[in-house]
């Protein structure tokens, strides 16, 4: 069995097995984990199920469901698997509980970097960090003398080059699915462009150059991939770069692994990654910082709490993350960086750096004004500044229903 | 039948009835004309993440709801009229885009685009279900009898699949390097991205939509093929009547409450069309009215439903279905007074 | 049945429908057939723009999983007898192994065994008679089409499955059953009533069949998950949470099923002579007698047709189910969905298809058995209202 398969296994059922040494204390207490269902949340998962009594609900559909189950009485889940992005509602409506004494009981392995504070109170403990960053074809590059790109201008440049030289189908990919995905590229952009997505007074100022900015760039991109990208979602990109369709791409980092899948990839070893590329001069990378961690859940009793946190912490110890170095880019210590692990570093590190995802309900609605409103940009069906209009107006619909603006 | 025998008789289905359809809807109505928002405060907060070795700390000020001393979210609920409605519909946006001459404009709005969709669909899709149901069943109907069972077993196959695979089954074919969209680059020689034309996908969902249900009109006309009236077709024979004029005069009016009854069945489901757009993914470029809702309902990252807007979408959707089925709803209610 | 000279037709006729026919059939079958071929490829070969190289599967046969063209020949010898014994000899064994009461439970029995034996036969004892087979005929033996299982073994053994397809029995048995019980009733009392009150509810239950079932769904969603507050006052202590419960979803689906099984039921019921259950009437009979002893025995040609609709509609929804229940009880397509949904790798899609697969074979079995019933019922008159 190889450890794809076995990190597979796990989805649903505890299972022992002899690659990890089992865990450290025997759960007696019944622990129920949702999350998101990428290869390290399945690694985490199954290291907690060698404590017993776990189950691991792993569910890409997770952010419908876990407000509303961590609100129930008792909370439907102990344990929440969360990012930047998807702890707002959490966090808004006090489902999730202070972790501090429970760090102090039992955290002494986790490095100070991991503790996710608001307050100053502990309200998540971190696993991982994950980001968007520029994956290119080495092979390519070196063949055609090419420089790895720094900006986005580069970026289009390289690109006509590969066109030119007829190397792969499409030379760019990019994650510009209709919905989340496309909105994520443009928060990407705009703030690469240094734009501000809010006034002082609450209301959106989308509509400004950085805006019209981060259409053309997007829209220039799109000159260069896969007429298709209004269904191509991060699995779609990896894909096309396992299949050799195309030669670069700004994407996450989580999926690094699998470019060096031998099952999957026809690119073994030559897909390499650098920091996100710059959409101006002196800016910071255009991309967005993400952590992907876990909470527990308020709703529960402390007995609970007490024994979901500590298999928890069984599941993200040093011996999970050296069984899976690959898989993420681990805040766990004894995570030894791999190759494809230098370009979200060098992105994380640059200066000035990119910024985190904002955890905010402001962000959350305009994430999906920006999903639902750009698409019709780019397969040329309205122009720049209505396209960014309409943004606005559908902003402000939903933010007065939410109850945001007055 | 005695009143007190009927209500024995219905009491459960119609209990089953209020509380899982009824009273929802009734609630979905008033819900319409509702906004239940939570009452917020902007509060200051300092957030530490981690970057790759160290921790970034910011301050911002952003909104909040307010919790009660249970710690649940204090919400209140007012009633806004037509709001929402007014939300949905954008009638703002649609009389500019009539003013300034570009009616295409009107198919950005989501509501209007979902509902060209829709009706297009629906409308397109009828006839094709019916006359390919019918096709199918005569053709049937005329193979040897050896055959049969296996015809009618296969043709089954795409309606008893389930929906959301068979769609992806269609999908897998013409999407990206799909088999058929390669086979068709290869006669054509060019390239071809069918899912980057919004037409070829639209094509695409209604293809799918006739494949599923073409078989369930076939083995319900089929049904209605095994009991035509031997002698009115014997004696058609004899006044000479032409295999065309047999189909016409004698097959099809027999069929015709079938007909009927399938196109009302596919008016109904078609218009609710929800599968296609996820089976496609063909939320960029075509959506309905029910996959509409859907996302109204869907929480965003901060975890908003837009509760008021998709009750309103809802709402009008019904109105859309209603008006849809009025034609036969008078008839029914005609043959019921007649009856009686 | 000797066909009068009239009714005979031209060749050019016959040819034209044999081969609309046949495209049909092609259409019909094709888009499924390739799912079935993906699912035994690995996961480079399935998603291959060369046909060719989904069907041979080069890199599944170098990974060492292919079949010779011994396997390939004794294997489709084994699946045409099979499919022909299903057709011929399996319906004449159940009648004659089972008494005309017991009709349906014996079609299900032969259908379960069936399925058991040729599974045992077909995964168990082929393979290791064609391995000795190979061996023994040299290059004949030699593999020549690529086709792994890896993914069946890892949907089912390592994925456990089994658990979702006990739970999508488990629903879809609970639908089937409830529905027809509630819905045989109220078809047959609406059938018999000509009043006001029964042409509405017949109207309502239309307009319900309209719902878009979003609408619905979202509304059941936060008193679901919260029902053990709400009914608390109601029920004390032992209000139970509905969120994840199988029967909540069962009354669901029941719920949702009613319009279209009842108007079926209707129909179906008044087609059959009132005179029948006035003479029971005559005799004596309450209505309810009357329906049990006198239309009982002639109802199931289209209790059964209209069962295999709830069947359908409880096997393969995807809305409820995968709002309603979490993932200790989730039923196969919100499973299946889920590996396409999450963020996935190129062998969570072989998977999913494969997985995809699985929930097409009881339904196929399904088809199979229920062929004939389904047209005869139809036949009976559940489709002429």
């Amino acid at each position: 069995m190889t450890m794809r398969t076995l990190a597979l296994a796990g989805t649903m059922a505890l299972m022992g097995s002899a690659s990890y040494a089992a865990c450290a204390f025997e759960n007696e207490t019944e622990v129920k984990m949702l999350s998101a269902g990428f290869e390290a949340w399945k690694s985490v998962a199954d290291a907690m199920s060698e404590c017993g009594n776990v189950q691991a609900e792993l569910d890409q559909e997770f952010r419908t469901k876990q407000p509303s189950a961590f609100a129930a009485n008792p909370s439907l889940y102990h344990v929440g698997g969360v990012s930047n992005g998807t702890i707002t509602p959490l966090l808004n409506d006090g489902t999730i509980r202070p972790l501090d004494d429970l760090v102090e009981k039992y955290g002494q392995n986790l490095a100070p970097n991991q503790l996710i504070r608001m307050n100053g109170q502990v309200m998540a403990i971190a696993m991982m960090v994950n980001t968007q960053h520029l994956m290119y074809r080495s092979d390519i590059f070196e063949e055609l003398g090419l420089e790895v790109p720094t900006s986005y201008d580069e970026m289009l440049e390289t690109a006509a080059k590969i066109r030119e030289a007829g190397a792969v189908d499409y030379p760019i990919g990019a994650t510009m699915m209709s919905g989340w995905n496309v909105a994520q590229e443009f928060v990407n952009m705009f703030q690469g462009h240094g734009g501000q997505f809010l006034g002082d007074d609450g209301m959106p100022t989308i509509n400004t150059d950085a805006g019209v900015q981060a259409l053309e760039t997007m829209q220039a991109l799109t000159e260069y991939m896969d007429p298709e990208f209004t269904i191509s979602d991060s699995t779609y990109v990896q894909q096309q770069f396992q299949q050799g369709k195309i030669a670069m791409a700004n994407l996450w980092a989580s999926r690094g692994g699998a470019m060096d899948n031998e099952e999957e990839s026809q690119v073994v070893g030559l897909v390499d990654a650098a920091a996100a590329p710059r959409a101006m001069e002196g800016g910071s990378p255009a991309t967005t910082l993400w952590w992907d961690g876990i909470v527990i859940a308020q709703n529960i009793t402390d007995e609970e709490a007490d024994a979901a946190f500590r298999v928890v912490m069984e599941g993200m110890d040093t011996e999970m993350v050296q069984a899976n170095n690959d898989d993420a880019i681990w805040l766990i210590a004894g995570y030894e960086p791999n190759r494809l692990a230098m370009g979200a570093i060098a992105t994380a590190t640059a200066s000035p750096p990119p910024p985190s995802y904002p955890s905010t309900s402001e962000m959350g609605l305009l994430h999906t004004a920006f999903g639902n409103e750009i698409p019709a940009f780019l397969t040329g069906d309205r122009g720049a500044e209505e396209t960014l209009t309409a943004i606005e107006e559908a902003y402000v619909t939903s933010a007065k229903e939410a109850g945001i603006l007055d | 039948m005695k009143f007190r025998t009927f209500a024995a008789f219905v009491g459960p289905s119609v209990f089953m009835m209020i509380v899982f359809i009824a009273l929802p809807l009734i609630f979905v109505f008033l819900q319409s004309f509702q906004v239940t928002q939570p009452i917020r405060e902007m509060v200051e907060v300092e957030t530490c993440t981690p970057g790759f070795l160290t921790q970034t700390c910011t301050v911002e000020v952003k909104s909040q709801p307010v919790l009660d001393e249970n710690g649940n979210v204090q919400t209140e609920t007012r009633w806004v009229g037509f709001e929402s409605y007014a939300n949905v519909l954008q009638m703002g946006r649609v009389w500019d885009a009539i003013s300034s001459g570009a009616i295409a404009q009107i198919g950005n709005i989501d509501f209007w685009k979902a509902l060209r969709f829709t009706l297009t669909f629906t409308l397109l899709t009828l006839p094709l279900v019916i006359g390919l149901g019918l096709a199918i069943a005569l053709a049937v109907n005329n193979a040897a009898r050896s055959i049969r069972g296996q015809v009618i077993f296969i043709s089954l196959l795409p309606f008893i699949i389930t929906p959301v695979i068979g769609a992806l089954s269609i999908r897998w074919l013409f999407y990206g390097d799909g088999i058929v969209t390669a086979w068709l680059e290869m006669l054509f020689n060019t390239d071809i991205s069918v899912a980057a034309n919004g037409w070829a996908v639209e094509f695409l969902m209604m293809f799918y939509r006739v494949w599923h249900v073409a078989p369930f009109a076939f083995v319900i006309f089929y049904a209605g093929l095994q009991t035509v009236n031997q002698d009115t077709l014997e004696s058609a024979i004899i006044d000479g009547a032409s295999r065309w004029e047999r189909l016409r005069y004698v097959i099809i009016p027999h069929l015709m409450p079938l007909i009927v009854f399938i196109a009302l069945i596919h008016l109904m489901d078609a218009y609710r069309a929800f599968e296609e757009v996820v089976g496609f993914s063909s939320q960029a470029q075509r959506i309905t009215l029910q996959w509409l809702t859907y996302d109204f309902l869907q929480p965003d990252d901060a975890g908003n439903r837009s509760i008021s807007r998709a009750s309103a979408s809802a709402m009008l959707t019904m109105i859309g279905i209603v008006v849809i089925l009025m034609p036969l709803l008078r008839k029914t209610w005609r043959d019921h007074r007649g009856g009686h | 049945m000797a066909t009068p000279k009239a009714l005979r037709q031209s060749v050019a006729l016959r040819a034209g429908s044999a081969a609309f026919l046949t495209f049909w059939c092609l259409l019909a079958a094709f888009p499924l057939f390739w799912v079935l071929v993906m699912s035994f490829k690995s996961p480079v070969d399935a998603f291959d723009a060369n046909p060719l190289a989904v069907i041979f599967g080069p890199r599944t046969l170098s990974d060492g999983n292919g079949l010779s063209i011994v396997d390939i020949v004794v294997g489709l010898a084994v699946l045409i007898y099979a499919v022909r014994f299903a057709f011929t000899g399996l319906p004449r064994m159940v009648r004659a192994f089972t008494s005309p009461g017991y009709i349906v439970a014996g079609w299900a029995i032969g259908a379960v065994g069936f399925a058991v034996v040729f599974v045992l036969l077909f995964f168990g004892l082929l393979p290791i008679l064609l391995n000795v087979l190979n061996a023994l005929v040299g290059p004949l033996g030699e593999p020549v089409l690529g086709l792994t299982t890896e993914h069946y073994k890892a949907v089912w053994v390592e994925n456990e499955f089994y658990r979702n397809f006990l739970n999508s029995m488990l629903v879809t048995g609970g639908v089937v059953t409830v529905s027809l019980t509630v819905g045989t009733l109220a078809g047959y009392g609406l059938a018999r009533s000509g009043s006001n009150l029964a042409f509405w509810i017949l109207i309502a239950a239309l307009v319900f069949r309209a719902l878009p079932h979003s609408v619905l769904v979202a509304g059941y969603l936060p008193v679901f998950i919260n029902s053990a507050e709400i009914l608390s006052p109601i029920l004390g202590e032992n209000a139970p949470t509905l969120y994840g419960q199988p029967l909540a979803v069962i009354a669901v689906l029941v719920a949702i099923n009613q319009p279209f099984t009842i108007w079926m039921l209707r129909s179906f019921f008044q087609s059959i002579p009132v005179e029948l259950d006035e003479a029971a009437r005559v005799d004596g009979c309450t209505h309810l007698q009357a329906f049990r002893l006198v239309i009982m025995p002639v109802m199931w040609p289209g209790v059964i047709t209209t069962g295999l609709f709830s069947f359908l509609l409880g096997y393969n929804d995807f809305l409820v189910t995968s709002l309603l229940l979490d993932a200790q009880n989730q039923t196969m397509v919100p499973a299946i969905a889920g590996y396409f949904n999450r963020e996935t790798t190129t062998t969570d899609q072989v998977e999913a298809i494969a997985a995809a697969v699985s929930i097409t074979a009881p339904l196929f079995l399904l088809v199979m058995v229920f062929q004939r019933q389904i047209v005869s019922g139809l036949t009976a008159g559940a489709v002429k209202g």
